[in-house]
């Protein structure tokens, strides 16, 4: 098979000798444009990695500082409510503390009074000891025997008199003192329950002491930007982040469930054959709709002051802030309201439309609006959604705004690592071109291999001729 | 310095406006008849065939079932003489509204009722005339889409002094034809069914348009416009 541009080998040699001459003859400006070219891309290369890393650092320094103060901010706003609320409860709890000490000295007071009644008075000493004593002192006789004995009798039967008599009177006031201490046990009980209820109060006071320790060390440390303090506000801005874009798909998804809900519908209203860059005039509303009521919706958290999306709502005027929530408020059940009515718009239609396919196709139609179960409860479902599903969007704002701050640290970081990945590979491409520039020179030499083992033979010979000159003419030179 | 604030402002007003007109041309309406469609339906009314146009009246139901707000639709029997606006049978521009489109479609598929129970045949079947009178009809009505569905066996017979010879202009139509019946001659020789359709397609793809032929009605997908 012949081609156009077929060649013999004679050709072929002397184009291959022809093209190893002009190589050989062309090495030096050859190797220095290869080298040029090499090291060019090389340097551009690194240099484009050294930018990438100083705008990695640059933006790594800015997430930093940013993260910081999203974190000082919180850090605040954690350390404030705290406060409010041991403030709060200072001034519920502690407030009524002196009367709570009143209460707990007039305790005590009526404790100790108590007491000093329920005190055991001594016994008398019996009056027969000094006759007894007068007995003994009696000198023995039989006739002072008789006298002793009768004496004695006597005074034995009036201490046993005396001794019942002091003996019922110590049970009265034994039994009066009893009644007195039994009196006292409420007072003891309310004394206890008064000192338990501080006690815990006093708890509280500590967890929250506590609660504003931790607080105020995390704060030290967001102020003094320690590694550890970023650390932890990035792990918990990457949660949020997440957290708040699940959630936001959530409440896409609503919104998509709810944009067919009304589609239909407003398609009635305006009409569906409209266009406007390709999409339907009747989705449009209708999405228009469902923003309108995410508006609505961020403007009520907002001058709930539950955002702070827009601070400027949040430091207006009382007056003016509560003007903005009551119309929000009134725009959203405005809006919940026509959306309940456009289901059940929508509801018709869809009966009407099943109704005319079924009569198209020959089949015998339902008739729609007998009010049957299985008509009325998928109406009264459209509607209840309808009414509820914008009241649901408008907790959309709380998320966004989670969305919207952590999102520029962690897009940040994400663009961090972006930079660090290409700068690595720019570099590690520049040291690989600086090869390849190494093995193309290399490769080019081998072209030349003839040419050049010549060249080295011929310059070998000429250094040895040399050698031998120069040795001839020292010989010479000693001889002379 | 001075000189050159002028031009700074010059070129800022006109990425300005171009920027603007990108814009406006972005978010500008969109003629509504881009997206319509519009579908003329030719019913062969000739001889036997008649016997087969009870099937197109569910043909037709179902067209209708799946035509949309603003779309065009309209249906013509074939006769002796088919260019003719008399051999419109019914014809309906859809309303933008859903509900007034459904109204709209009952009373099309009522007057399609009429027609098929009071239908007489024809002697003779002009075909290219109801064709003509087919894309009259649907350039005028200014749709995206344009479909010409023939519900008929293809054979074409003229009456008497009736001249069918003209190119016809089928730029932007899909012309489909439908339940091609075989005929008794065509089962003696199949070779004429075969020329009946290939001389069909020929005439319709020189006149700029798509042909198909669709004889399993039972398949939706086969029907989509």
């Amino acid at each position: 098979m012949t081609t156009p541009f077929a060649l013999d080998w004679s050709t072929y040699l002397v184009l291959l000798i022809g093209g190893t001459i002009i190589l050989y003859l062309a090495r030096d400006p050859a190797h220095s444009a290869l080298k040029a070219l090499f090291d060019g891309l090389y340097a551009g290369l690194k240099l484009a990695a050294k930018a990438l890393q100083r705008t990695r650092t640059l933006l790594a320094e800015r997430n930093r500082d940013v993260l910081l103060a999203q974190g000082r901010e919180q850090a605040e706003r954690d350390l404030e409510k705290e406060f409010f609320e041991i403030n709060k409860f200072v001034q519920r709890d502690l407030g009524g503390y002196p009367q709570l000490q009143r209460e707990i000295q007039e305790q005590v007071a009526k404790i100790q009074d108590d007491c000093e009644r329920s005190r055991e008075v001594p016994v008398a000493e019996p009056d027969w000891l000094e006759a007894v004593e007068s007995v003994s002192a009696l000198k023995n006789g039989e006739k002072n025997t008789a006298v002793n004995s009768k004496i004695l009798e006597q005074i034995h039967s009036s201490a046993v008199q005396q001794h019942k008599a002091n003996l019922a009177a110590y049970r009265k006031e034994s039994s009066a003192r009893h009644s007195i201490l039994k009196a006292i046990t409420p007072y003891w009980r309310k004394l206890a329950y008064s000192v338990d209820e501080v006690g815990e109060r006093l708890k509280e006071i500590i967890t929250r002491s506590q609660n504003i320790d931790n607080h105020m060390a995390r704060f030290e440390a967001i102020i003094a930007g320690t590694d550890k303090a970023e650390r932890a506000l990035k792990a918990s801005a990457i949660t949020q982040f997440v957290i708040a874009l699940l959630v936001i798909a959530v409440a896409v998804g609503g919104a998509f469930f709810n944009f067919h809900l009304i589609a239909l519908p407003m398609s009635e209203m305006v009409g569906s054959v409209q266009r406007i860059g390709g999409v339907k005039v009747a989705d449009l509303a209708a999405l228009v709709i469902i923003c309108l009521e995410v508006t609505a919706g961020i403007f009520l958290l907002e001058s709930l002051r539950i955002t702070k999306l827009f601070p400027l709502i949040g430091a207006m005027d009382d007056k003016i802030r509560r003007t903005i929530m009551i119309s929000a408020a009134v725009v959203l059940v405005v809006l919940a309201s026509t959306e309940s009515a456009l289901a059940f718009m929508r509801d018709q239609i869809a009966g009407d439309l099943s109704n005319l396919r079924a009569s198209l196709a020959g089949l015998e139609s339902q008739a729609f609006g007998q009010g049957g179960i299985s008509e009325w409860i998928p109406l009264a479902a459209n509607m209840i959604l309808g009414f509820i599903l914008p009241l649901a969007l408008t907790m959309v704002a709380i998320p966004l705004e989670y969305l919207l701050q952590t999102g520029r640290s962690v897009v940040g970081s994400l663009l961090e690592i972006v930079l660090a990945t290409v700068a690595i590979c720019l570099r590690m491409l520049a040291a690989s071109i600086r090869q390849l520039g190494k093995v193309v020179i290399s490769f080019y030499d081998l072209l030349i291999a003839a040419p050049l083992w010549v060249e080295s033979m011929v310059l070998s010979r000429k250094a040895s001729a040399n050698e031998k000159s120069y040795s001839t003419e020292l010989s010479k030179t000693q001889d002379f | 310095m001075k000189q050159k604030k002028p031009n700074i402002s010059l070129k800022k007003l006109i990425l300005y406006t171009l920027f603007s007109a990108v814009l406006i041309s972005g978010c500008s309406d969109t003629p509504p008849e881009s997206y319509s469609r519009g579908v003329y339906l030719l019913l062969d009314t000739s001889g036997t065939y008649t016997r087969e146009l009870h099937k197109a009246q569910q043909l037709i139901n179902y067209m209708l079932a799946m035509l949309e707000p603003g779309d065009t639709f309209a249906v013509a029997r074939i006769d002796s003489g088919s260019f003719s606006e008399k051999d419109i049978v019914a014809k309906v521009v859809l309303d933008s509204r859903p509900s007034m489109a459904n109204k709209q479609k009952r009373e099309f598929a009522a007057k399609i009722e009429e027609f098929v129970t009071g239908i007489k045949s024809s002697a003779y079947t002009d075909i290219s005339g109801g064709i003509l009178q087919g894309v009259e009809y649907l350039n005028e009505s200014k749709v995206g889409r344009k479909t010409i569905m023939i519900y008929s066996d293809l054979k074409e017979e003229l009456p008497e002094g009736y001249v069918r010879d003209f190119d016809l202009v089928l730029d932007g139509f899909t012309v489909q034809a439908l339940n091609v019946t075989k005929l008794r001659a065509d089962n003696e020789n199949p070779q004429e069914y075969l020329d009946r359709l290939s001389q069909w397609s020929e005439k319709v793809v020189e006149g700029g348009g798509n042909w198909s032929v669709i004889n399993d009605l039972d398949k939706p997908e086969a029907l989509t416009i």
